[in-house]
């Protein structure tokens, strides 16, 4: 036995051993914070009981007290029904949000790189009015400079029982469910099912023989004829609800409220814009090289567009435009501002009637939280799948 | 001469490529008239253009009734401030001016200098602001004023340009600045943050929002970053959990839970403290992916180089890898003061008035009751939050483009 | 090396951490120059018998009294012209004060809004919340709410606009009601209409800026409150709108809302403070001593005045053991005034709400008000 295995083989004493401290370190981290939050959640118990206030979750389980207008909710039913019911107002607002949004914003950017000087001026006018003031502004403004201004009831604007414009809304005929619209719907499901298979046997086909696909033209094809088939076996699957005016209010028909489209209309503005600006740094990315090369093969500027620079540029933007789809999400909490019962102003309605605070804003974060994820998360899929090998 | 010697002259110097100069028949014919459907676009557009400038025009400059911004332009900018402390508010000002006009004359040693077109190209969002602002005012003084702290902060820079300081300690300087105009407004028989209100609230929120989540934001960074498992997953659950819901619900938490996590015999702080905890919690978490993307832009040889160079791990982080990632978030980091400059908008939820909160309480006067004065306040206010973004997001863009980082 | 890495990271992460957790980032050094500091007592309440507490004493050693108030209800709270706060609400804080602290200036006012009044009472922000807020039985029991003597019977009311030809609740089917949320206005508009039948959409603003804009803009076709509050605003209704009679009030009493003042849970000595100060103004109305005939009434011979007002009776000053100085009533009615005094200053048939007492005059004249004896 040599000295050197001896040194090698001995272990450094504790105090000096990396993996002892490291080790140590965490726990000692993690005991800190653990009693830290125990602490403050020790105090807030006390607190809470202190004075009265239930530290449960039974308050759920209570009536609300309120109502819930533009809905089917009623004052008797329960604080947890009210939460469910703001939580689907928030993901409407969100989703539609979303949709438009990018809409817009893929417009506007692309006009930003327009030929025409008026169209990039003026895109670049909206874009930068709309980039730099608060949203909330932005929202606040729409309702009471734009909506409200709207004729009153009295005098609304209406135009042969088909839409019926005032400071109520704008309500719109609707389609009302009768007796045969659910044997329609199953023939619906099954029409896209079999436009999936027409899409998929297409995209075989072209892969196999190299001939046009016309995919979009067969898929449509197919749900098209099933839809005809199914409209016609199952009689009258829908009504048409139109819109009648009354004194205080249209009835029937589809109504879009005042308040509902000052913040959609606000966070779609307010999020178009810095989508644009988003779509046009990731054109402006793509290599000008693409570009020429699509010149050169005789592309016209639009099929430059769509078929060589966007898609391209589309996966340079699935990162920020994600960023942007959750700032819209958590932007549309400013609903409370303007009555619109999303979820914050249910919570918000809900704790001034007597639910205890910190629980309802726990339930309230939750909430933001599994939306919030749910859309990272389907964002992090898109870009994976569009990504580079 | 021969040939070699002539080779080895000078070359001639290139002429300037040509540039092409259209006259302004040209330039229309390509612009806007290159191609039928050009050419109606732009009609089209034109005419809804020139509708909507017209509109808005008229609005601004005939119908709208700009009085009541004329008579509560006080209120607007610092709503309770007792009006016989105002000096402080014009003292803090100066001292800003004097230090940042400093800073930015150490930081700009050595760079090309601009002419007075550029400069003024530059400031111009700042200019009109503040023009607007006076012609509302509509005092001589406050001219005066603005004026001499106007050419304060020219002369402090051409000064700083001068000055043999290091250029580190421009932030150093800013920073001083800032503390010394706080503690003027505040102390010293002034007048403590929970009183103050309008658009001097909003700066503070700002400013204090970002200064206080800076330190906790590259903490966090760091953390995440961590080997340690432990520090780094509480590291990364209080990230993703304070950037996956709204500010509102932070500002609520402030608002009606601070006091309950307390322990009795602690004074629940007041609202305006509530709501920058909040902001700090709030920012920090999105400071913190900013400083970690900066952090992972360093490239490895850096940190290998450190190593080989004998420098332990603290040595490196302090001395190599924190300097360089975080010039590379200088950008980013503006842009995520300008959207928290925007987001002091929110605590008017709460019950803060800041300068929106001042726009809607000021048409409950008297005077100006139910008169549906709210849309030329709410321009108002959009119209200041607007100057302020602008200007602070060219400035990023110039930054940006001055430090050479690149960014999609 | 890596050790002292360890150990920094520690201390600084420790550090980070007790500051993300917001311990006391209060203000503490702003009294310089007499500036009064928004600083807030918590009680330091001792068993969970919820009887201890110590809120008076906090009071009486802070020197001054932290009120939470209403800043925009013409008549009750409001701020005017000059900056202070004037009103009903207003003018009990300065009562509380003077009975506390001997002196009716030494008031913190604290402007809230319907849903942050009863956190800010809960976690010790203020420490007497006059706000015309109702009482009501989950109020008293679960928002940790003691309510005091009531200062004023009010009724939750409906006001339309003139040209309207409403009458009754029901003539109302099918409207937009404006309606402040977070308040127990809300919760009445819902029983009353679902009692009814009838069926009406409700629009509930946090604010009353868009209210009142929404109502303007005939958005909604009636706005429901309390009818002081309505009064208030009617009478301030521009001459653009129509004017105070561009507006009316139905003859309607939707609810009985009993505004008072109102303190946090557990700590009695406290509540029997305040509340023996509001019931000073109603008794001294009922002895017919006001701010202006104080000095005479201080030499009166009948010994219940003597009582009331602290004079020594048979060598004795009569102390009820409240914490208060004996002749606190002494301090409240020559700085404030009596209930009379109080509410026709404010909002009395000659002020710019024009109420009639109706309901809140004294027993002896047909109303609710009926203080207890002060023995």
């Amino acid at each position: 036995m040599s000295a050197t295995t001896a040194a090698a083989t001995r272990r450094p004493p504790p105090w000096r051993d990396v993996r002892v401290l490291r080790v140590a370190f965490q726990a000692l981290f993690l005991l800190v914070v653990v009693s830290l939050v125990l602490f403050l959640l020790d105090n807030m118990v006390f607190n809470l009981r202190r004075l009265g206030i239930e530290t449960g979750f039974g308050f759920l389980d209570q009536p609300a007290g309120f109502a819930i207008p533009d809905s089917d909710f009623r004052s008797s039913q329960s604080v947890q029904d009210a939460i469910l019911q703001g939580a689907r107002t928030t993901l409407v607002v969100a989703l539609t949000g979303i949709a438009l949004a990018t809409v817009l914003g893929i417009v506007v950017g692309v006009a930003r790189l327009s030929p025409n000087w008026l169209v990039r001026r003026a895109a670049a006018l909206y874009v930068e009015s709309f980039r730099n003031v608060p949203v909330l502004l932005i929202i606040i403004f729409l309702y009471l400079a734009v909506f409200l201004r709207l004729p009153p009831i009295g005098r609304a604007i209406e135009w042969v029982d088909v839409f019926v414009l005032s400071n109520r809304g704008l309500v719109v005929p609707s389609l009302a469910a009768t007796g045969s619209t659910g044997p329609f719907l199953a023939v619906v499901a099954l029409a896209l099912a079999a436009a999936a298979a027409a899409w998929i046997w297409r995209t075989r086909r072209f892969d196999a023989t190299g001939q046009p696909h016309h995919r979009v033209l067969w898929a449509l094809g197919v749900v098209a004829a099933i839809v005809a088939v199914g409209f016609l076996a199952t009689g009258r699957p829908y009504g048409l609800s139109l819109p009648e005016r009354g004194d205080l209010g249209v009835a029937h028909g589809f109504r879009l409220g005042p308040e509902y489209s000052a913040l959609l209309f606000g966070l779609v503005l307010y999020t178009a814009s810095h989508i644009a600006e988003i779509v046009r740094g990731s054109i402006l990315a793509v290599s000008r090289g693409q570009a020429e090369a699509a010149d050169a093969l005789g592309l016209s500027p639009f099929q430059r567009l769509r078929l060589v620079v966007l898609p391209q540029a589309f996966r340079i933007m699935i990162p920020p435009l994600a960023n942007q789809y959750l700032n819209l999400t958590k932007n549309s909490s400013l609903g409370i501002a303007i009555s619109v019962y999303e979820v914050t102003k249910v919570t918000r309605v809900s704790i001034a009637q007597g639910s205890p605070a910190p629980q309802a804003i726990a339930i309230l974060m939750l909430i933001y939280l599994v939306i919030s994820l749910s859309i990272a998360l389907v964002t992090n899929l898109v870009n994976r799948r569009l990504a580079l090998p | 001469m021969s040939v070699l010697e002539s080779a080895a002259q000078e070359p001639l110097p290139l002429p300037d490529p040509p540039r092409r100069r259209l006259g302004p028949r040209a330039w229309a014919r390509e612009n806007l008239f290159s191609g039928p459907v050009n050419t109606a676009v732009t009609i089209v557009f034109g005419l809804l253009l020139a509708w909507v400038l017209y509109r808005i025009g008229r609005f601004v400059l005939v119908d709208a009734r700009w009085e009541i911004i004329q008579r509560n332009i006080e209120n607007l900018l610092v709503f309770r401030y007792p009006r016989d402390e105002l000096w402080r508010l014009w003292g803090a000002l100066f001292v800003l001016a004097a230090g940042f006009g400093l800073a930015a004359g150490i930081g700009s040693r050595g760079a090309a200098h601009a002419t007075a077109l550029t400069a003024l190209r530059r400031a111009a969002p700042m200019l009109v602001l503040v023009g607007v602002l006076l012609a509302f005012a509509g005092s001589l003084q406050a001219t005066l004023l603005v004026a001499a702290i106007a050419a304060t902060a020219v002369a402090a820079r051409a000064l700083g340009t001068r000055l043999p300081l290091r250029g580190r300690l421009a932030p150093a300087i800013g920073l001083a600045s800032l503390l010394g105009a706080y503690l003027l407004v505040a102390h010293f028989g002034g007048v403590g943050w929970e009183d103050w209100g309008g658009f001097h609230l909003t700066i503070f929120l700002a400013v204090g929002g970002i200064v206080l989540s800076f330190p906790l934001g590259v903490l966090l960074a760091l953390g995440r970053r961590s080997r340690l498992p432990a520090v780094r997953w509480v590291c990364i659950a209080y990230i993703e959990l304070i950037r996956g819901v709204p500010l509102i619900t932070i500002l609520f938490m402030g608002a009606f839970m601070l006091g309950f996590f307390l322990p009795e015999g602690i004074e629940t702080p007041s609202a305006v403290t509530r709501a920058l905890v909040a902001i700090t919690i709030f920012t920090s978490a999105y400071v913190a992916e900013i400083v970690r993307g900066g952090l992972q832009s360093v490239p490895r040889g850096q940190v290998e180089a450190a190593q080989a160079l004998g420098l332990s791990t603290l040595k490196t982080t302090r001395l190599i890898v924190l300097p360089q990632a975080l010039r590379a978030v200088i950008p980013a980091t503006v842009g995520q003061f300008i959207s928290l400059f925007k987001d002091t908008s929110l605590v008017f939820i709460v019950g803060l008035t800041e300068l929106l909160g001042v726009a809607e309480a000021i048409t409950k006067q008297p005077d100006f009751l139910a008169q549906g004065l709210l849309v030329e306040t709410l321009l108002f206010a959009a119209f200041v939050y607007w100057a302020g973004s602008y200007w602070m997001s060219r400035e990023s863009q110039r930054l940006e483009r001055r430090l050479g980082v690149g960014e999609r | 090396m890596r050790v002292w890495r360890l150990i920094g990271l520690a201390t600084l992460a420790t550090a980070a951490l007790l500051l993300a957790s917001g311990c006391s980032l209060g203000d503490d050094d702003d009294d310089d120059g007499g500036e009064a500091a928004a600083t807030t007592g918590a009680t330091t309440t001792g068993g969970s018998d919820g009887g201890g507490g110590n809120l008076l004493s906090t009071v009486q050693s802070r020197g001054t009294l932290n009120c939470g108030v209403n800043e925009a209800v013409p008549g009750f709270g409001f701020v005017s012209q000059g900056g202070d706060f004037e009103g009903f609400d207003i003018d009990y804080c300065k009562v509380v004060a003077a009975a506390v602290l001997g002196d009716a200036e030494a008031v913190e006012y604290k402007p809230l809004t319907a849903e942050q009044r009863f956190t800010a009472l809960q976690s010790g922000e203020i420490d007497v919340l006059i706000r015309n807020t109702t009482r009501t039985a989950s109020r008293d029991g679960s928002e940790g709410a003691t309510f005091l003597t009531t200062t004023f019977y009010d009724g939750q009311g409906m006001m339309v606009r003139a040209d309207s030809d409403y009458q009754e609740l029901e003539d109302m089917a099918g409207a937009t009601i404006c309606v402040l949320s977070g308040t127990t206005t809300e919760l009445n508009l819902e029983s009353q209409f679902q009692a009814r039948g009838v069926e009406y959409t409700p629009l509930a603003f946090e604010d009353n800026d868009p209210l009142q804009q929404a109502f303007t803009a005939e958005r909604c076709d009636g706005w429901t409150s309390d009818k002081s509050q309505l009064a208030g605003i009617r009478s301030n209704w521009p001459d653009a709108q129509g004017g105070p009679d561009g507006l009316r009030i139905l003859d309607v009493t939707m609810s009985k809302e009993p505004l008072g003042p109102v303190v946090r849970d557990g700590d009695s000595n406290w509540a029997s403070a305040v509340d023996w100060a509001i019931i000073a103004t109603l008794q001294a109305e009922e002895f017919d001593i006001s701010s202006e005939n104080i000095d005479e009434a201080l030499e009166s011979d009948d010994p219940e005045v003597r009582r009331f007002l602290g004079q020594p009776v048979e060598g004795e000053a009569f102390d009820p053991g409240l914490g208060l100085e004996p002749d606190y009533a002494v301090e409240v009615i020559r700085s404030v005034g009596n209930y009379e005094e109080i509410y026709n200053r404010n909002v009395g048939p000659d002020s710019a709400l024009g109420l009639e007492r109706n309901l809140n005059a004294l027993w002896t004249d047909g109303g609710l008000h009926y203080p207890p004896p002060y023995r």
